[in-house]
C-alpha cells in the first residue's frame, strides 16, 4: 500500500489524539505501517523551545508537515494530531504532500469548555495561560476537509467508522474483515435493479 | 417460541413504499379501502414531506435516523467516491448516524425490522432485521443468521423480479402477490420470536406497481386498473392482518395505541422525463471525450458542472474534484447562474422546476459537505433523470409513475402536529417508547 497522511486539525481537547490513536490501531491490524505526530509530543522534541506566536505555530505545523511527507514518500501513514490553527500552513502542508486527508475535529467551544480534561480552558478563561487557540487566538477551521467529525455530538466509535469508510473508499487502506462493501457481481445487480426502475 | 409479555407498551409501523397521501385520501373516498378509511376517520391522517431528493435510498434512512442527509450522509442510491469521479453505490455502512433501533437497544429495546429498504447487508441490530430494497444475497439481508434458514423455508423473496416485471405485468402481479404472501408469513413468524418493542414491516410492492402502471392506477378505464385496485385491497388485508396481531387480546380503548402507517415519499404520473446532463451540454456546463460516453468519469477535464441520478448537479470545484477546474468563487457564481437559468426550463410554456437548492438551505450537519451543489425539485409531472448519453432534453419512457416529495403519507391515532415531516418520526417512537 502507498502511504498517505491523515491530518487531524481542531481544538484543544476535540479529540484529535483519542481518533488518531484509535486510528493507528485500526490499521496496525490491517498490518499497514503507521506513524503519530501527536503535537504534544512533537512540542517536546522536533519542535521543543517553540511557543505559541503565529510564527512559531506555523513552523511547528511546517515541520510535522514535513515529517508526514518522508513517511508517506515511504509508504507509511502518518498520523499528525495538532491543533494546526491556519489554513493557510495546513493548505502548504497539503500541497506538499499530496496524499493527504484532512479531518476537522469539530465541536463547539462551550462543549470544549465543559469537557475541557487538562483544565487548559479554565486557566486560558482566567488569563493564566495566554495564546490559547479559541479564547485568545484564532482557530481557521478548514473549508474543504475529506472529513469532519463533530466530536461533542458523535460517539467515539461513530467518528472512527467515519474515517475508516472514507478512507477505505478513498482507496488508501484495505477493507477491513467485516467490511460489507459490495462484490463487483453484487454491484452489477444493483446497478441493474436501480436500472429497472428508473432510478440511474 | 417466546410468549410476549402482556401490558408492555409497544410499537407497530408499517410503511408502504411510495404511496401518496392523495391516494389513500382517493382510495378512503371511493371504498376501494374501507378499513383504512375506518382508520382515517377515527386517527390522524397527515400528509407528509421527505429530505431531497425524493428516492428511498434517502428517504429512509431519513427515517431510521430521525436525522436530514447533512447529518446520516446518504444522498442517493450512488455517490462519488471522495476525491474520484468513481461511482459508489451506498449501502447501510454508508449510514454516517445511529439509527433509532439502535437507540431503543441503548435502552435494552428490542426490535424486528422486516424488508427495510436502504440497510443492505444487514448488519446487527438490537433485536431481529431483514433487509429490503436494493438487497440481493439474503444470506446478506438477516441478521441474526440464524433466521436465514426460516426464511429460505418460507421461499422469502426479497422484491420482484423488476427486471422481467418491468416489461411483463403479468409476471409483475404474480410477484406482488407473492412477496405479499411471503411477507405475511415472515410477520407472523417474527411476531413471538423475541419480546419486541418494536416491529415494523415494509412493502415494497406498491412502489414497484407504481413506477410501472401509476396510470392504471389513476385511470379507471385503463385495461389494467382492476388489477391494480385489486392488488391494494391486498394490501389493505395485508395491514387489517397486522392490525388485528397487534391488537388481539387488548381492550377497545386500546385501539390504535401503537400503531403507526406512513410511506416514504409520494408519486404522480409522469408527464415527461427531463435530462439533465443532456441540458448541462447543450449549455456548454458539461463536455464528453467519448461519443457517446458512458460515465461521468468521461467527461472533458473543462467541464463546469455535471449531474448525477435523480436531481442532483454537481459544480466541478478544484478542492472536490481531482480535476477540478473551478475555484470556489467560480463556484459560487457559477451555481447562482444555472439556479436562474434552471428556474426558467420550460415544457410547452410551464416551468418544470419549482425550486432550486443550494444545500445550506435544506441540509445541516457535517456530511453537507459531500452533498450535492444543487438540488433540484420538480413540479409534479416531471422526472429529472441525469443519463449521460441522452442527447434530447425532454423524453418519454415505459416508466409511468415518479416520486414526489411533499405527498407521503402518515397515520397514528393521534398526532399533535399538523405538519410532518420524515425526520419527525424517529422521535415520535422514541418518545412513545421512553
Amino acid at each position: 500500500m502507498k502511504g498517505f497522511t491523515l491530518w487531524f486539525t481542531g481544538l484543544s481537547g476535540s479529540g484529535k489524539s483519542t481518533l488518531a490513536h484509535r486510528i493507528e490501531e485500526i490499521l496496525l491490524e490491517r498490518g499497514m505501517k503507521v506513524e503519530v505526530l501527536d503535537g504534544d509530543v512533537v512540542r517536546q522534541n522536533l519542535s521543543k523551545g517553540l511557543g505559541f506566536s503565529k510564527e512559531d505555530r506555523d513552523i511547528n505545523i511546517r515541520r510535522i508537515g514535513w515529517v508526514c511527507h518522508i513517511l508517506t514518500r515511504n509508504q507509511v501513514v502518518a498520523i499528525a494530531a495538532a491543533i494546526s490553527p491556519y489554513k493557510a500552513v495546513r493548505d502548504e502542508n497539503r500541497r506538499l504532500i499530496g496524499r493527504f486527508v484532512e479531518v476537522y475535529c469539530k465541536a463547539s467551544i462551550d462543549a470544549l469548555k465543559k469537557r475541557d480534561p487538562k483544565g487548559l480552558y479554565e486557566k486560558a478563561l482566567r488569563g493564566e495561560l495566554k495564546n490559547f487557540t479559541g479564547v485568545d487566538d484564532p482557530y481557521e477551521p478548514p473549508e474543504h476537509p475529506e472529513i469532519v467529525v463533530e466530536t461533542d455530538k458523535e460517539s467515539i466509535d461513530e467518528s472512527v467508522n467515519k474515517i475508516i469508510r472514507t478512507l477505505e473508499l478513498m482507496g488508501y487502506i484495505p477493507a477491513g474483515e467485516s467490511s460489507e462493501d459490495y462484490s463487483a457481481e453484487e454491484e452489477e445487480k444493483i446497478k441493474k435493479r436501480l436500472k429497472d426502475l428508473g432510478y440511474i | 417460541m417466546l410468549w410476549l409479555k402482556k401490558g408492555k407498551k409497544r410499537i407497530f409501523a408499517l410503511g408502504l413504499d411510495g404511496v401518496p397521501f392523495t391516494l389513500v385520501k382517493k382510495f378512503c373516498a371511493d371504498g376501494t379501502w374501507k378499513f383504512i378509511d375506518r382508520l382515517a376517520r377515527s386517527g390522524a391522517l397527515r400528509q407528509m414531506e421527505v429530505t431531497l431528493p425524493e428516492i428511498s435510498a434517502v428517504s429512509w434512512p431519513s427515517f431510521m435516523t430521525g436525522k436530514n442527509p447533512g447529518e446520516h450522509g446518504i444522498y442517493g442510491f450512488t455517490d462519488f467516491k471522495p476525491q474520484s469521479y468513481e461511482l459508489h453505490y451506498t449501502n447501510f455502512q454508508d449510514l454516517k448516524t445511529e439509527t433509532f433501533w439502535e437507540k431503543l437497544g441503548q435502552k435494552k429495546k428490542l426490535c424486528v425490522v422486516l424488508n427495510q429498504p436502504g440497510t443492505y447487508p444487514a448488519r446487527p441490530i438490537p433485536g431481529i432485521l431483514v433487509s429490503g430494497f436494493v438487497a440481493i444475497e439474503i444470506a446478506k439481508a438477516v441478521q441474526p443468521l440464524r433466521y436465514l434458514a426460516p426464511l429460505r423455508r418460507m421461499n422469502y423473496q426479497i422484491d420482484i423480479d423488476t427486471h422481467r416485471c418491468r416489461s411483463d405485468h403479468n409476471q409483475m402481479f404474480r410477484e406482488l402477490e407473492h412477496t405479499l404472501k411471503v411477507r405475511q408469513a415472515a410477520v407472523e413468524f417474527f411476531w413471538d420470536e423475541i419480546d419486541w418493542d418494536f416491529f415494523e414491516v415494509v412493502k415494497t410492492g406498491t412502489d414497484r406497481l407504481q413506477h410501472y402502471l401509476f396510470d392504471a392506477v389513476e385511470d379507471e378505464s385503463h385495461p389494467r386498473h382492476l388489477q391494480t385496485v385489486s392488488y391494494y385491497q391486498k394490501v389493505e388485508d395485508f395491514i387489517r392482518s397486522c392490525w388485528e396481531l397487534f391488537f388481539k387480546g387488548r381492550s377497545a380503548d386500546q385501539e390504535g395505541e401503537g400503531f403507526f402507517m406512513l410511506s416514504d415519499h409520494g408519486f404522480c404520473l409522469t408527464r415527461r422525463e427531463f435530462y439533465l446532463n443532456a441540458w448541462l451540454q447543450k449549455n456548454r456546463y458539461l463536455e464528453f471525450e467519448k461519443n457517446p460516453p458512458e460515465e461521468i468519469k468521461d467527461m472533458k477535464k473543462n467541464s463546469r458542472a455535471f449531474a448525477l441520478d435523480p436531481s442532483r448537479i454537481y459544480l466541478h470545484r478544484k478542492s472536490r474534484f481531482p480535476h477540478g477546474f473551478l475555484n470556489d468563487s467560480q463556484a459560487g457564481q457559477l451555481r447562482e447562474e444555472l439556479k436562474q437559468k434552471l428556474l426558467a426550463i420550460e415544457w410547452e410554456g410551464e416551468k418544470i422546476l419549482q425550486a432550486v437548492y443550494f444545500p445550506e438551505e435544506i441540509y445541516s450537519g457535517p456530511e453537507i459537505q459531500r452533498a450535492p451543489d444543487l438540488i433540484l425539485l420538480s413540479r409534479h409531472g416531471f422526472d429529472l433523470k441525469a443519463s449521460v448519453n441522452k442527447t434530447e432534453l425532454f423524453g418519454n419512457s415505459d416508466l409511468k409513475g415518479m416520486h414526489t416529495f411533499d405527498d407521503a403519507f402518515f397515520w397514528a391515532r393521534e398526532s399533535d402536529r399538523e405538519k410532518l415531516h420524515i425526520t419527525h418520526l424517529a422521535e415520535i417512537f422514541l418518545k412513545q417508547l421512553s
